[in-house]
């Protein structure tokens, strides 16, 4: 047991909490999310820590494992409430942030979230949670924003093909509303079970259609599904993108030569542009994440560490640990940093954030599109 | 039969890691298959019988106690040593396939398919002629009996594990040449080796066989013509159907039901 370490700032410490799916179905993200966490507790330290209000304090992130099942993060909420500990990291994923969500309202704590997308989230009225990623909505619509602008010949119709989970359906939402704005003739929706490695009925439903593009909404092994199984069917749009899936470096890897321009949305790039006093830009985040765990950055990484950046500036600009004057500060907060611009609107979501649009060329995931920060032109038609 | 079963289910995982690790060697996967399915026999008989057997004689429950905290060891365990990231063997001929008019048939599906069919009739046969087949067969009807008869029956516990484990490890590496996996897929496949075996039936090799190809049909023909996130649904219901017509499962023997626990 650690000797007394609560919020309060004479202690030497900031206890935060963080529960994380460390194990079970999410594992990977959840981990991903830890490291970044990691990262984020170690700059600020290196630095002697948070200056609240005169006084440097370290950062100390607890770490709980929510075995990715909602009603166990939401619990482990209630558990540090119960050890004083106000200020909440959130666990991976929409489903997980939404169930501690609820429970942080309740108790008065704090919670920045880093990886719960679904606009659900922050359409209850809560005070108390605030997201530093594009929403849901942008997932698929910057994809199609990237097409619209980029692709030559334009194509003409495009289909969504989507899980069932609450967030991969507003992304599809997101996606088909604004297809729609853009004047693609846009087919009816495919969805299936989340998780699912097996998209057949979806991808032959859509093959008589001849979509020339399609997009799916997806996590990794729905996305590994599709691109495998359109080869296996024969089904050959004039180009893929695929939320979430492509910019995670397992994607490329488990596909191969398959993956090649497969085109995917990313909170984030090491093309982001904006710096912070902590991680500095986001090329230099990228060497520190690959010096310390030995592997590319994964936008997942980033947005944990973006989470961690905007709780700790915000309790320096409160000078306070208490998380009512913490969370008027975040309402606040407008910074730049090396995820780009944070600064929450009412509901608490980062609505000012563009998200980057990636294609996978030479097995590598390049920006594409916000076309002023791209690494690479888009090739197009992808499919050959 | 519940030991049968997860046996099945991390044995499909490891299988796919071991064949992996052959791949890595330049093994084909549908041949590095065979050496997984030799280690994983090897590791299942041994955890049957110098484990599961310890208990094998208590209710039932304490069996499945601990073949799920197994289970969770062993999933947590491959967690750790080969991460949650997710594999996939590449081949260069499973994501082709053979075009027959407007329908097309993906290869590396074919093969898998193909050699589940002959793995089971193999089974069969092994099973229905061989005396240790015979002695397999005996013990699972009654225990008591067959002791009698002077079958051993912890000998005859671990083989039939260890050859679970060892068709679970060659079904690994066929899954990961046409899917994806990590070690926490291993829950899903749980959920649905169980109720392909029930729907098909116990005490009938074919059962499995039978019970897969149901499941298959049911969901690729739930998904394409109603919303496709009903395929569980649709995959449990027919599940409840047949088994309140025919308890016993589609193919399953009323002997399995009868027989004697001693």
């Amino acid at each position: 047991m650690r000797a007394k370490s609560t919020n309060a700032a004479d202690s030497g410490t900031l206890a935060i909490g963080a529960s994380l799916s460390l194990t079970g179905k999410l594992a990977r993200e959840g981990v991903l999310t830890q490291e970044g966490y990691q990262l984020c507790q170690e700059k600020v330290n290196a630095k002697g820590g948070i200056d609240i209000g005169g006084t440097k304090v370290k950062l100390d992130i607890q770490y709980q494992d929510d075995t990715s099942k909602p009603d166990v993060a939401a619990q482990l909420v209630d558990q540090f409430n119960d050890k004083g500990i106000k200020l909440i990291l959130s666990s991976y994923g929409s489903a997980n942030t939404e169930a501690q969500a609820a429970v942080i309202e309740r108790n008065g704590q704090l919670m920045v979230d880093s990886a719960g997308a679904d606009n659900k989230i922050f359409s209850k009225g809560y005070k108390r949670t605030f997201a530093v990623l594009s929403p849901a909505t942008e997932y698929a619509a910057s994809i199609v924003k990237a097409i619209a602008e980029l692709a030559t010949p334009k194509p003409k119709s495009v289909v969504f093909l989507s899980a069932d989970d609450g967030f991969s359906k507003t992304v599809t939402e997101g996606g088909m509303k604004k297809a729609k704005e853009l004047g693609f003739t846009v087919l009816d929706p495919q969805y299936f079970p989340n998780g699912t490695s097996n998209v057949s009925s979806a991808l032959t439903k859509v093959k008589s259609q001849h979509p020339d593009v399609i997009i799916g909404s997806v996590h990794l092994v729905e996305g590994v599904a599709i691109i495998k199984q359109a080869k296996e069917l024969g089904v050959k749009p004039a180009g893929f993108g695929e939320s979430v899936a492509p910019p995670t470096p397992d994607f490329a890897k488990t596909l191969g030569a398959q993956a090649e321009n497969v085109l995917g949305s990313s909170q984030w790039t090491d093309a982001t542009k904006g710096t912070d006093k902590y991680f500095g830009s986001a090329k230099d985040y990228a060497k520190d994440i690959q010096a310390k765990y030995n592997h590319a950055p994964d936008y997942h990484n980033a947005e944990a560490s973006a989470a961690c950046l905007a709780l700790v500036l915000a309790a320096e600009k409160a000078g306070s640990s208490k998380a009512d004057a913490v969370r008027d500060a975040l309402s606040g907060l407008d910074t730049e940093s090396f995820f780009g611009k944070i600064k929450f609107d009412s509901t608490g979501q980062n609505l000012y954030k563009p998200m980057s649009v990636i294609q996978i060329q030479s097995g590598k995931a390049l920006t594409v599109w916000p076309t002023e920060s791209a690494e690479a032109k888009m090739i197009w038609p992808g499919t050959k | 039969m519940s030991g049968f079963l997860q046996a099945t289910v991390y044995g499909l995982l490891q299988g796919g890691l071991l064949a992996l690790v052959a791949v890595g060697f330049g093994l084909d996967p549908f041949l590095g298959m065979f050496v997984s399915a030799a280690v994983l026999f090897v590791f299942g008989y041994v955890l049957q019988r110098f484990l599961i057997n310890l208990v094998i004689n208590g209710p039932i429950f304490i069996t499945l106690l601990l073949t799920f905290g197994l289970d969770l060891m062993i999933v947590q365990g491959m967690n750790l040593v080969f991460s949650a990231d997710y594999r996939s063997i590449k081949t260069s001929y499973a994501s082709e396939s053979l075009a027959f008019g407007g329908v097309r048939v993906p290869l590396g599906r074919l093969l898998a398919f193909a050699l589940a069919v002959a793995i089971t009739i193999l089974l069969v046969a092994v099973v229905n002629r061989t005396r240790t087949g015979m002695s397999i067969l005996a013990t699972g009807m009654d225990r008591g009996a067959a002791r009698l008869m002077g079958i051993r029956a912890r000998h005859v516990y671990a083989l039939t594990f260890g050859i679970a484990a060892g068709l679970a490890g060659m079904a690994g590496a066929m899954i990961g040449t046409v899917g994806t996996f990590n070690p926490s897929a291993a829950a899903s496949f749980t959920l649905m080796s169980f109720v392909v075996a029930v729907l098909g039936g116990l005490g009938n090799m074919y059962g499995a066989l039978v019970g897969g190809l149901v499941i298959g049909l049911v969901q690729a023909w739930g998904g394409q013509y109603l919303p496709g996130t009903w395929v569980n649904a649709l995959a449990f219901l027919v599940l409840i159907v047949v088994l309140i017509f025919r308890p016993t499962g589609l193919v399953g023997r009323a002997f399995y039901a009868s027989r004697q626990e001693v």
